[in-house]
């Protein structure tokens, strides 16, 4: 691995932001190309502390300081990115379920998935069934996500996927769902294209579903 | 047998006349419970839920009776919008279930989001005579019948996050361990007082805990736990011992804590709460942990009560009398508050089952 892309994979997986926004700037500085630096430095970070997730090295701290420096490195190579025209693996919009104000689960998805190289569209807490169909009609977005913690508001998942068939939309869009009460019966029973039981698993299926 | 007779064997790992048992309620369903049982309860109680009176607790027949001291108390304190003592804002969340509407107090304002302000930070005085006044009360009108629990639950982590923020305080743990460790002793310092003083006035047992694990694992690493959490919680644990030794000690976490549940019991735990089953093997932790530790909780609040038939309760409650309560060491009841998506025939059966059953025999 270059030296320079090195440095920046390590400070992502130590979750240093001022190391992944100097090693985004160096490795702009040396010439490299925003796509490899995007893919080697940043996507491959990622992917390793996810896999140190799924092997319980790491925890959410860890791959919540991992997932902030990615970020902010990020903000410094996204208008490279988009002036040499390299594509996202997709665009999700994200959000808790309408009535659900638990987000830290679902912030961790979208880091990991930005981690990914995924767009988001973040549409936050609470997020009610016509906000995801207007996410859906005017970014034309790929996948949507959404969770709930809560088994009184899990319910309003079915409600979001109804709103969705009801807009005419459900063949244009992928939607994955997760949270503590959730399960991978639910998510058939509901009709959602796909459960994950975390934010690392969340990768694996979005990458599956697009 | 005595309400309190029968917690005590149970904790002793011995077979009482039936399992003891602790439930609580969102307001909501309690109000649902109190129109169904014509209880005209007033004294209002129960941290986090605030849907718990005395007197709906003994028309269950339940065995186990809180008085809480804490952060916890914080929750469900208005309708709407409110700071509490501690300065920490929270607003209402409504939500709808086949049975009512209902809502959450949820957590949205942190004193603490910038971490300068720590230095001058003031918590709220954990030795004000008022604070203690309920106690007194239940110790004198109930201690003779039933087991007194006092309570000062997200004793360290949860009112940490709360005044910090969560993921600032996560971030903490892993680059400001320093940070971290002054954000947990402001709770740590006033709940410990105020179980000091719980236990000098003599309740049976106090309850302290933190979430510290996710559906599947736990949140923060088992290192990071040892190294910040858990020197605390000995300490607790070991203050309260020696001020009583026979006082007993009950940890609450949410979900999967499997790792450091033999920590928990090398500084002297007592009981465990809540044995989430969708995040814990009950068996399992019967069999590794069974002679050196109790267990309260265990009824399924994910799936089985909101979810399953009458059935599906009794079964589970059945199967937990066989596992978890073998030979004692188990005080039934669901692992969180009973909330308005439990349909009222489960939420009878779960009391029914557990009021009117015997021990197995093996």
């Amino acid at each position: 691995m270059n030296e320079i892309i090195a440095t920046l994979y390590n400070a992502i997986m130590e979750g240093d932001v001022t190391g992944a926004q100097n090693g985004v700037k160096a490795a702009l500085d040396a010439g490299l190309e925003p796509g490899s630096i995007l893919a080697d430095g940043m996507i491959a970070a990622m992917k390793e502390v996810g896999r140190l997730f799924e092997e319980g090295d790491y925890f959410v701290p860890e791959m919540l300081i991992a997932a902030r420096a990615m970020q902010s490195g990020l903000a410094i190579l996204k208008p490279h990115l988009v002036s040499s025209n390299v594509k996202a693996a997709g665009k999700v919009a994200i959000g808790t379920i309408k009535g659900d104000l638990h987000d830290i689960g679902k912030n961790l998805v979208a880091l990991m998935l930005e981690g990914a190289g995924f767009e988001i569209i973040d549409l936050g807490v609470d997020v009610a069934p016509d906000k995801f169909v207007n996410a859906i009609t005017t970014n034309g977005v790929d996948i949507v996500a959404f969770s709930a913690l809560l088994t009184t508001t899990m319910p309003n998942m079915k409600n979001t996927i109804e709103a969705i068939k009801k807009a005419g939309l459900r063949d244009k869009v992928k939607i994955m769902i997760g949270g503590a009460p959730v399960t991978q019966a639910y998510a058939d029973q509901i009709g959602a294209d796909g459960f994950a039981s975390d934010a690392s698993r969340a990768v694996s299926l979005a990458m599956s579903l697009v | 047998m005595k309400h309190r007779d029968r917690v005590l064997m149970a904790l002793n790992h011995e077979i009482p006349d039936r399992c003891p048992m602790q439930v609580s309620f969102t307001p909501e369903f309690a109000s649902l419970i109190t129109k169904e049982l014509l209880i005209a309860g007033d004294s209002l109680h129960n941290p986090h839920g605030g849907g718990n009176t005395y007197e709906l607790e003994r028309a269950l027949d339940q065995d186990l009776l809180l008085t809480s001291v804490g952060w916890a108390n914080s929750y469900y304190q208005e309708a709407d919008s409110y700071i509490d003592e501690w300065g920490i804002g929270w607003k209402s969340a409504q939500y709808s279930t086949p049975y009512g509407v209902g809502r959450y107090t949820e957590i949205d304002q942190h004193p603490l989001a910038d971490e300068r302000l720590i230095d001058s930070y003031q918590a709220p005085d954990p030795n004000r005579p008022e604070l203690y006044h309920e106690a007194e009360w239940v110790l004198r009108t109930f201690k003779d019948e039933y087991w007194i629990v006092g309570v000062t639950v997200t004793t360290m982590f949860e009112c940490a996050w709360g005044l910090r923020g969560y993921e600032r305080m996560l971030s903490d743990f892993a680059l400001n361990p320093e940070l971290a460790q002054r954000l947990l002793d402001i709770p740590y310092r006033y709940h410990l007082a105020a179980a000091k003083k719980l236990t000098q006035m003599g309740v049976d047992m106090i309850w302290i805990g933190d979430d510290v694990g996710g559906q599947n694992s736990m949140i923060i690493s088992p290192t990071m736990w040892r190294k910040f959490l858990k020197p605390l919680v000995a300490n607790f644990i070991a203050e309260l011992k020696s001020i009583n030794p026979q006082v007993k000690v009950a940890y609450h976490s949410d979900g999967s804590i499997y790792p450091i549940i033999p920590d928990l019991i090398e500084i002297g735990l007592d009981v465990l709460n809540p044995i989430q089953p969708a995040s814990m093997d009950p068996l399992r932790l019967k069999q590794d942990f069974g002679d050196k530790l109790c267990f309260w909780g265990s009824i399924d609040e994910q799936h089985t009560l909101p979810f399953g038939s009458t059935a599906d309760v009794q079964s589970e409650v059945q199967t937990r009398l066989k596992t978890l309560g073998k030979n004692g060491g188990l005080i039934l009841g669901p692992t969180h508050h009973v909330q308005l998506d439990t349909p009222m025939e489960n939420f009878r059966a779960m009391i029914d089952t557990i009021t009117h059953s015997h021990y197995p025999t093996y």
